[in-house]
């Protein structure tokens, strides 16, 4: 039965294979495929497969859709591997850090030259989301689902010292400088936690203080990362490290979720993802949510998020079919009820989106901003990090810190 | 007798064709192909045309201040963690030998370790070293001696010396076995000569079982180095390279290059570094147990 089973499946594939090359030119079915990190047992999967797929091919009757579920990591392996052998899906939900990787490998579809009507679908989605997928000018990509982060505090502690939520940067250094300290119980605890010291978790203070990291172009870092407002947001970060008020990216530190669960971190900025991590493991701490403080240049977190992108190799027609179906309102909702956060406008304004958990996030959405959506950026992370770690343990001023990590990013970026 | 020796010829290289294409296939070819790699500029805007780019990513990879910084790490590692682990494994198999009851008993208590999982071991160091673990609970709380936390995985050689206690208690049990399986390969009689001759404990130690055991010696070390240069999980798991990468060696750095970084080349020629510090080391290592022998 089971060599039966086999065999049928590999005459199937073979009919497949002769069917694909064929159907475009005898106007058959055309089978597009799509690959996506949704995990295989997610409600994302199932609404994918069981929801929307049927709907896309009933609206657009041959045209069939084999969708591909990878983990996350395998999915970009698999993406430079199979680029090498020819064998790309065409279309792919791609973590919006890999599409200037890809972009550079030249396996892209450049959509905003290709598509006639691409103007009038990318208006649909929100702006500050489709900032992500464009590299050097064009636009490679459609926004399909977005995150940012903003402020988590525990409610107790922020009473007990007395201390209003900050609004603004100065608000904030105060803030996290009384919340810091020893408790009751003669713990020290800090005022605020950041479990890392890369660009997700810098470039919220440096765009709020004012700050760059790149010209507008992404082509020089020279009087931007290393700009008066820039090395004014790593000092002032800085200093609070040293004097105690922020820590969590030290390998000996408490983890991020623990230490605020236990009432040892007073405030940390975090994802939607945080609420239902607080609810499992720390169902009893009392916390609210705020917007990041203010500064010079506004209120501006960092996005996170997922693109759809088309490749070369695709069959653009039915690939672009299917792509304007998943960032459509009808689709959008669905994956919202999985607790995707939409980025179609009109999506966004429905009653579910707005009773969502995830409701307080969209407003920092609005105003986030997308890292350089440059190749090199994985390694620029990295030199930031590097350079953060010399300023925060003393090794360089913020000023020689930043001119260092200038000349290096103007080298990348060339 | 010469037509049999044929006749076995033939049926060897029967016999060792499947191994030897098994070999060929999955270590020849890679080594190989690796080693093109290393010579071709591979990195996410070349990864589909990959040009011949010379010694360029060598030149990198020795331009690259924190390749230094983590082959020092790496030499670190290897030079506190094979001696360390060969003496006290020796020093154990050699109480071991010396007692007859609960022999077996010992000998699984001290290969335990051996056994245990790295990512688990690794979990375990890092709750007893952490800034709020066990081992600053201890010195504070319950003995005294200190009146802070101290912050043991936060530095860059607080990190690596985590890491390299937790190689030398991982690495006991096995020097322990291998050394134990030797001595009791020393004659007992060169021992009992050694007594008439006026040796004493140390004597016999130095003069019996040390010349003894040498060639197991030389295969631990050789092991062992190569071992200690392969050192990733404890690293991975304890610091993961932090801060900034101080605490990385030459592995995780490697993962790090050609899997954050896309930068394959980079990452190949880093191998061949490698493989030939390894190997150097290997010959010199040789040469001193021989230069002994004379």
């Amino acid at each position: 039965m089971r060599t039966r089973t086999k065999l049928l499946a590999a005459l199937l594939a073979c009919l497949m294979i002769l069917t694909v090359g064929s159907a475009f030119a005898e106007g058959e079915t055309v089978t597009i495929n799509f690959w996506h990190h949704y995990s295989a047992q997610s409600a994302e999967n199932e609404t994918l497969m069981n929801v929307l797929i049927p709907a896309f091919e009933a609206e657009n009757p041959g045209i069939k859709v084999n969708a591909v579920s990878h983990e996350w990591a395998e999915l970009h392996d698999k993406v430079l591997v199979s680029a090498k052998s020819n064998a790309l899906p065409d279309v792919a939900r791609c973590d919006i850090a890999w599409l200037p990787e890809f972009q550079k490998m030249g396996i892209l579809v450049a959509l905003d030259e290709e598509m006639p009507d691409f103007a009038e679908v990318s208006g649909k989605l929100l702006d500050s989301a489709m900032s992500t997928s464009v590299i050097g000018g064009h636009n490679y990509a459609l926004a399909l689902n977005t995150n940012s982060k903003i402020v988590f505090y525990n409610k107790t502690m922020l009473e007990e010292a007395g201390v209003q939520v900050p609004t603004t940067m100065d608000e904030w250094v105060e803030a996290v400088k009384k919340l810091s300290g020893e408790n009751a119980n003669g713990q020290q605890v800090w005022g605020w936690n950041e479990p890392a010291l890369a660009g997700w978790n810098i470039c919220p203070f440096i765009w709020s203080f004012g700050g760059s990291l790149t010209n507008e172009d992404q082509t020089v870092a020279t009087g931007y990362i290393n700009g008066p407002a820039t090395v004014k947001a790593v000092e002032t970060f800085a200093e609070l490290v040293k004097e105690g008020g922020i820590t969590g990216f030290n390998s000996g530190d408490i983890p991020m979720t623990d230490g605020f669960g236990t009432g040892r971190y007073a405030m940390m900025l975090e994802g939607p993802w945080k609420s239902a991590e607080l609810a499992g493991a720390y169902p009893d701490v009392a916390y609210g949510t705020a917007p990041i403080p203010a500064g010079e240049g506004g209120s501006i977190s960092v996005l996170g998020g997922e693109d759809i992108a088309m490749f070369n190799s695709a069959n653009k027609e039915a690939a672009w079919k299917f792509m304007q179906f998943m960032t459509s309102e009808f689709a959008e909702t669905e994956m919202d009820k999985c607790g995707q956060i939409p980025v179609n406008k009109a999506a966004l304004e429905s009653e579910t989106v707005k009773a969502a958990d995830y409701a307080p996030f969209i407003e920092a959405i609005q105003t986030a901003k997308a890292r350089p959506t440059v190749a090199a950026w994985s390694e620029m992370d990295n030199d930031l990090t590097v350079a953060m770690t010399a300023v925060v343990t003393g090794e360089k001023t913020a000023q020689e810190a930043m001119d260092e990590l200038a000349a290096k990013w103007d080298e990348l970026l060339k | 007798m010469i037509t049999k020796s044929r006749l076995n010829r033939t049926q060897l290289i029967a016999l060792l064709l499947p191994g030897l294409l098994l070999f060929a296939a999955f270590t020849v070819y890679p080594i190989i192909r690796l080693f093109w790699m290393s010579l071709c500029d591979m990195s996410f805007s070349s990864m589909l045309t990959q040009p011949f780019n010379g010694i360029e990513n060598y030149k990198e990879v020795f331009q690259d201040q924190t390749f230094w910084t983590v082959f020092v790490n790496s030499i670190v590692y290897t030079l506190i963690t094979v001696p360390g682990q060969m003496a006290i494994g020796l020093f154990t198999a050699i109480l071991l030998n010396g007692i007859k009851r609960f022999s077996v008993t010992f000998r699984v208590i001290n290969y335990l370790p051996v056994v245990t999982s790295w990512v688990i071991a690794s979990l375990v160091f890092r709750y007893i070293f952490n800034t709020e673990g066990l081992l600053n609970y201890f010195l504070w709380k319950v003995v005294g001696i200190t009146s802070s936390n101290i912050r043991w995985l936060d530095t860059r050689w607080g990190g690596i010396s985590v890491a390299m206690i937790l190689g030398i208690w991982k690495g006991i049990g096995w020097n322990m076995v291998i050394f134990l399986a030797a001595l009791q390969q020393v004659p007992q009689d060169l021992y009992e000569a050694s007594e008439i001759d006026g040796c004493g404990a140390w004597g016999k130690f130095v003069h019996v079982t040390l010349p003894g055991i040498k060639g197991t010696i030389l295969f631990a070390l050789i092991e062992l180095t190569i071992g200690g240069f392969n050192v990733f999980t404890s690293i991975k798991m304890i610091t993961g390279g932090k801060p900034a990468h101080q605490t990385d060696t030459l592995l995780t750095w490697m993962y790090y290059k050609a899997f954050s970084t896309g930068k394959f080349g980079y990452a190949a020629a880093l191998s061949f570094v490698m493989a030939f510090s390894l190997g150097l080391l290997a010959i010199v290592q040789f040469r001193m147990m021989r230069n002994r022998d004379n």
